[in-house]
């Protein structure tokens, strides 16, 4: 709304023009960045007077990290736990889904998995680890398994929970147009399911990472894990904080391009819902 | 409703349908024959197998009563159980009030945000070697692992709850004056308490999963340990005791934050905006 010359004219001769006073709330990224900075120089000013045993400081990762980086073995060890990720989340996947859309679709495929299914969702998987090293050795088999079972999960019970809701409208819809099983599958309950699969997909992420990190840990061959303990135990914690850093940018582009594949795939939402 | 008069109406017409017996109506009966199926094969191919590799029912069964009878099994879960409940507490105590302070105070959001999602998005599996290299392998490290691994999920659970408590309600505790003490703990925590009570229950599995890794690798006490010892000299049967106790410790867990959700959460806020 535009101010009239009269309304002006009074403005000014009241002399309302207001000064803002300085507040801290309107300047909350300069409140961040300055959080940050303020952090890190007392990390950097109080680590190095800390024996460098047992705590470094932010210029020492930085340079520990150029240094590793430049060493092949840092990358090959990462691209070895990358790939044992991959190969046991896709196996995650795959099998999380089939069995989650027969659970969710079939009452006797339900009844008779769901007590194995709800026992072994509830146990901490880790505790399976050195079972699994024991089944499998310590090489890269038992390591596809952990992240198997670390994945396979969420994803199941999501898949399950998603086609559980998928509404029976929909579905007597394509069974009134004469639809197959197989096309109802296709057509309608996996699309339906698909934001709730995503969602279990991004779980399975997280705890797939988990896994794979306390294996490599645990055997202590191979892979970021193994890093990991070799840095501690040489207590050369400039160079632990590299994998850990490195650990932490893998999750957040994971998950992020996990979110970005959700926007893409499931956009929508299913909102009306009955069973 | 039906009265005596239409009862003998439809036993006249012959309209009486019967409801057939189907096993659907059973699921628990399905569950059992799955389950007691599923068993029997266990034990007849477990008992083919090297017991040093894989084990049956019965034996997990014997090694049962005998960890139960030496006294080990409840002194270790004892010490374990210990352990989750003075992390779990910290984590619950710490998470709710840095929460609350985050989600109603911007300033604050703006000077813990950054620290907070950088290290969420850290594996928090990834510190334990370091938080060994600095407390040790006894009771603290446990406490410590278990608080990183719980704090998390409370704590942004707690501020998106805090932050989101709609701007209708405070308002109108402010019209009448109430002092901020007042809103904080009569409007903006129990409108904040079905997302807390979310928190509680991610935490509480994530805390299960802590425990476990911080005593699979200190590898002195609790039920960790045993899964550890247990795996490097071969008893199999008594690691799946410890396996099935966790997985009830599981169990247990998911039913008691469910319960709690209920009794403290029944209500679900629905109108929302950002105050």
């Amino acid at each position: 709304m535009a101010l009239n010359t009269l309304e002006q004219q009074a403005l000014a001769q009241l002399d309302l023009s207001e000064v803002k006073p300085f507040r801290l709330t309107d300047h909350l990224s300069f409140v961040r960045g300055a959080s940050v900075v303020v952090v890190l120089s007392l990390w950097e000013i109080f680590g190095r007077q800390v024996n460098p045993l047992f705590l470094s400081y932010p210029s020492a990762i930085a340079r520990a990290f150029v240094q590793l980086l430049e060493t092949r073995e840092f990358e090959r060890q990462a691209l070895g736990s990358l790939q044992v990720f991959a190969v046991g989340l896709i196996a995650a996947l795959i099998l999380g889904i089939a069995l989650g859309l027969l659970m969710g679709r079939y009452r006797l495929a339900e009844y008779l998995l769901d007590p194995y299914v709800y026992a072994l969702d509830a146990t901490p998987r880790v505790a399976l680890i050195p079972l699994l090293l024991l089944w499998f050795g310590l090489g890269t088999s038992s390591k596809i398994a952990i992240v198997f079972l670390s994945g396979l999960f969420p994803v199941l019970m999501n898949t399950f929970a998603g086609v559980r809701t998928v509404s029976a409208q929909l579905v007597d819809i394509g069974r009134a147009y004469g639809a197959r099983e197989g096309k109802i599958f296709t057509k309608i309950i996996l699309p339906a399911a698909l934001p709730f699969v995503m969602a279990g997909i991004r779980l399975a992420v997280g705890r797939a990472l988990i896994g794979i990190i306390t294996a490599e840990m645990f055997t202590a061959v191979t892979g970021l894990g193994a890093l990991l303990i070799r840095y501690s135990s040489a207590l050369a914690t400039d160079k632990f904080f590299v994998p850990v850093i490195l650990l932490a940018l893998i999750g957040v582009v994971l998950s992020g391009g996990v979110e970005k594949l959700q926007k893409r795939l499931a956009p929508w939402k299913e909102t009306e819902r009955a069973l | 409703m039906t009265g005596a008069s239409d009862e003998k109406l439809i036993d006249e017409l012959g309209l009486r349908r019967e409801h057939r017996w189907s096993i659907y109506d059973h699921p628990n009966l399905i569950r059992g024959a799955s389950v007691a199926v599923f068993l029997v094969l266990w034990e007849i191919y477990g008992r083919r197998i090297d017991p040093i590799l894989f084990t049956y029912p019965t034996a997990v069964a014997v090694a049962f009563w005998k960890l139960l009878v030496s006294g080990e099994l409840i002194r270790q879960l004892l010490v374990s159980l210990s352990a989750l409940a003075a992390g779990f507490g910290a984590s619950l105590v710490l998470g709710v009030i840095l929460g609350l302070a985050m989600g109603r105070s911007r300033l604050a959001e703006a000077c813990l945000e950054p620290h907070i999602n950088a290290l969420y998005a850290t594996p928090q599996v990834a510190l334990t070697p370091l938080l060994m290299m600095w407390l040790g392998l006894g009771f603290s490290v446990k406490v410590a692992v278990i608080f990183l691994f719980a704090f998390f999920p409370i704590l942004i659970n707690t501020a998106s709850g805090a932050k989101y408590v709609s701007a209708s309600m405070v308002e109108v505790g402010r019209a009448y004056l109430a002092p901020p003490r007042q809103i904080l703990f009569k409007i903006v925590f129990p409108a904040a308490l079905p997302f807390i009570m979310a928190g509680v229950r991610l935490a509480i599995g994530r805390a299960l999963v802590g425990m476990v890794v911080a005593e699979l690798f200190t590898a002195i006490t609790g039920l960790g340990a045993m899964l550890s010892l247990y795996g490097n000299i071969f008893e199999t049967a008594k690691m799946f005791v410890v396996i099935i106790v966790l997985a009830l410790l599981g169990i247990g867990s998911i039913h008691a934050t469910q319960w709690l959700e209920r009794r403290l959460a029944g209500w679900k806020e629905t109108e929302r905006a950002v105050g």
